[in-house]
């Protein structure tokens, strides 16, 4: 490869879409190994998923699994961040997780579900890579270190949908904005997130107005900036303290069981 | 225990004959008393549980009070889920909230029989995701639905498991899996026996009108079984 194609590679945050297969003249900006999971494969086991990897580009809003649907590809968000939406049958919907570099999009799949009950939605834009369903699951089939990673991805999961529940039951809509604004940002490189109000409100299970009310009181105490679609997280120490405990017992337990310790 | 009732747990009776007599020699038929505790939170998981006849109730607590019943474990299911995954400790407490019998494994034997048992971990992978649904649906149903149509669900879904319209229960027990106060669950009984469809007196519960309960309860019950039953299907 010549001297254009490191140009144009260098120019942020345009990423050449990478064909399956192409190897990269340098380690460029996104790479599979952003993803977590991705990263703590040995060699051999990533260099054989490798070549399956195709770079996304996911936009705010977009929208990868729909419920009930067949997978057709899993995801390894890189720098995007996507929330595992429940629709109810009125078509109100709440977030039951948010998945990001930790993390993979479509566990469903190696556990016999062909679809998924939730809507996977772009909650901050960025990149991501995805593989066709078949491959994961035949590469799950081979009881090698992916299997075991996945899994203990799952109850990490659990463990999040879990306190979801109970935060939904239990706590209040600003401490629920607060615990997804921390747990977004763990998995972003910078503390401004962009979003929009509707996707802010379909992902608290609220109307706009309870967006507008749950992040006014975040603004007022001088937590968050909130302007124009960004929220700016302004004072970490003082959003986590006001947050519920359960933004501390997701990161726990993810922090417990992931990084992923070789196994 | 008679190989038929042995069977009577779902995953189990799904296993073929000459792999379940291996794991056979491993169960141990137990009793579960209300109010046992299987797991609490942080604690390594020692045994796993076959629910027969019993019904288990996964917890989470904040606030150090705050408690939501967030999936219920009967003979559909296994109580012991995390272990399964390959982390050895409970992220919730496990709690017997309908008394009877289950079959109980020691985790080391279960982790040796589960890694070589391809038909044990295809039903219980298919039972993980089915639990995980139930999970997500109470996340969703506690964001948006009203306390009645949430009270009707627990007693359709905990009569279903137990095999029974008729329980004891205190309001306090409730109160806990519900995460309400006590005078919400008061209030939520109430509404439901003006209605004739529950009769609910000194601690004992009796679900009078199953259809009509199952009107009064939110689509989360629907849902639910729906996955399971899907789940099922082998």
């Amino acid at each position: 490869m010549g001297p254009a194609t490191v140009q144009t590679a260098r120019r942020a945050p345009a990423v050449p879409r990478l064909a399956a297969g192409a190897a990269p003249a340098f380690a460029p900006r996104v790479n599979p190994h952003q993803n977590h999971l991705l990263d703590a494969l040995p060699a051999r086991d990533y260099e054989r998923l490798a070549p399956h990897l195709e770079l996304q580009t996911l936009k705010l809003g977009d929208v990868l699994y729909e419920p009930g649907r067949a997978m057709r590809y899993v995801h390894f968000p890189t720098t995007a961040i996507v929330s595992m939406l429940y629709v109810m049958e009125d078509g109100a919907s709440a977030e039951i997780a948010i998945v990001g570099n930790e993390g993979i999009l479509g566990i469903s799949l190696f556990m016999g579900g062909e679809s998924t009950p939730s809507r996977a939605v772009v909650q901050s834009a960025g990149y991501s890579y995805r593989m066709k369903a078949q491959l994961l699951k035949n590469e799950f089939g081979r009881y090698g270190t992916l299997m075991h990673l996945l899994l203990r991805y799952t109850q990490a999961l659990i463990t999040q949908m879990a306190q979801t529940a109970v935060c939904n039951r239990h706590h209040t809509v600003d401490q629920q904005l607060c615990r997804w604004l921390l747990l977004s940002l763990d998995r972003l490189a910078s503390n401004q997130l962009t979003m929009t109000q509707e996707l802010i409100a379909n992902m608290l299970g609220v109307r706009r107005e309870g967006v507008t009310e749950a992040a006014g009181k975040l603004q007022d105490a001088g937590l968050v900036e909130y302007r124009r679609g960004k929220i700016t997280v302004l004072d970490r120490p003082r959003l986590q303290a006001r947050s519920c405990e359960c933004y501390e017992v997701v990161k726990k337990e993810f922090d417990r069981l992931l990084p992923y310790r070789p196994l | 225990m008679s190989i038929r009732s042995a069977r009577s747990n779902r995953i189990l009776k799904s296993i073929p004959p000459r792999e379940y007599r291996r794991l056979s020699d491993q169960l141990v038929p137990v009793t579960l008393r209300f109010g046992q505790v299987l797991y609490e939170p942080g604690k390594a998981i020692r045994h796993v549980y076959f629910p027969i006849d019993c019904l288990v109730s996964l917890l989470t607590a904040v606030d150090r009070r705050r408690t939501l019943e967030v999936g219920m474990v009967g003979n559909e299911g296994m109580a012991g889920m995390p272990f399964i995954l390959g982390v050895g400790v409970s992220g919730v407490r496990a709690l017997v909230q309908g008394a009877g019998r289950a079959l109980r494994m020691a985790a080391g034997p279960f982790r040796i029989e589960f890694d070589r048992n391809p038909a044990l971990q295809q039903a219980l992978y298919r039972y993980t995701y089915a639990l995980m649904a139930q999970i997500s649906q109470t996340a969703a149903c506690n964001r948006f639905h009203e306390t009645e149509a949430r009270l009707a669900r627990w007693l359709l879904m905990t009569s279903d498991r137990v095999g029974s319209q008729e329980f004891a229960l205190t309001q306090e027990f409730l109160a806990h899996m519900l995460g309400l106060r006590r005078v919400g669950v008061t209030e939520a009984a109430s509404a439901l026996k003006s209605r004739n469809l529950i009769d609910y007196t000194r601690g004992k519960l009796r679900i009078l009108d199953m259809p009509a309960l199952k009107h009064a309860a939110c689509s989360c019950y629907q849902i639910v079984n729906a996955v399971f039953t899907r789940a099922q299907r082998t």
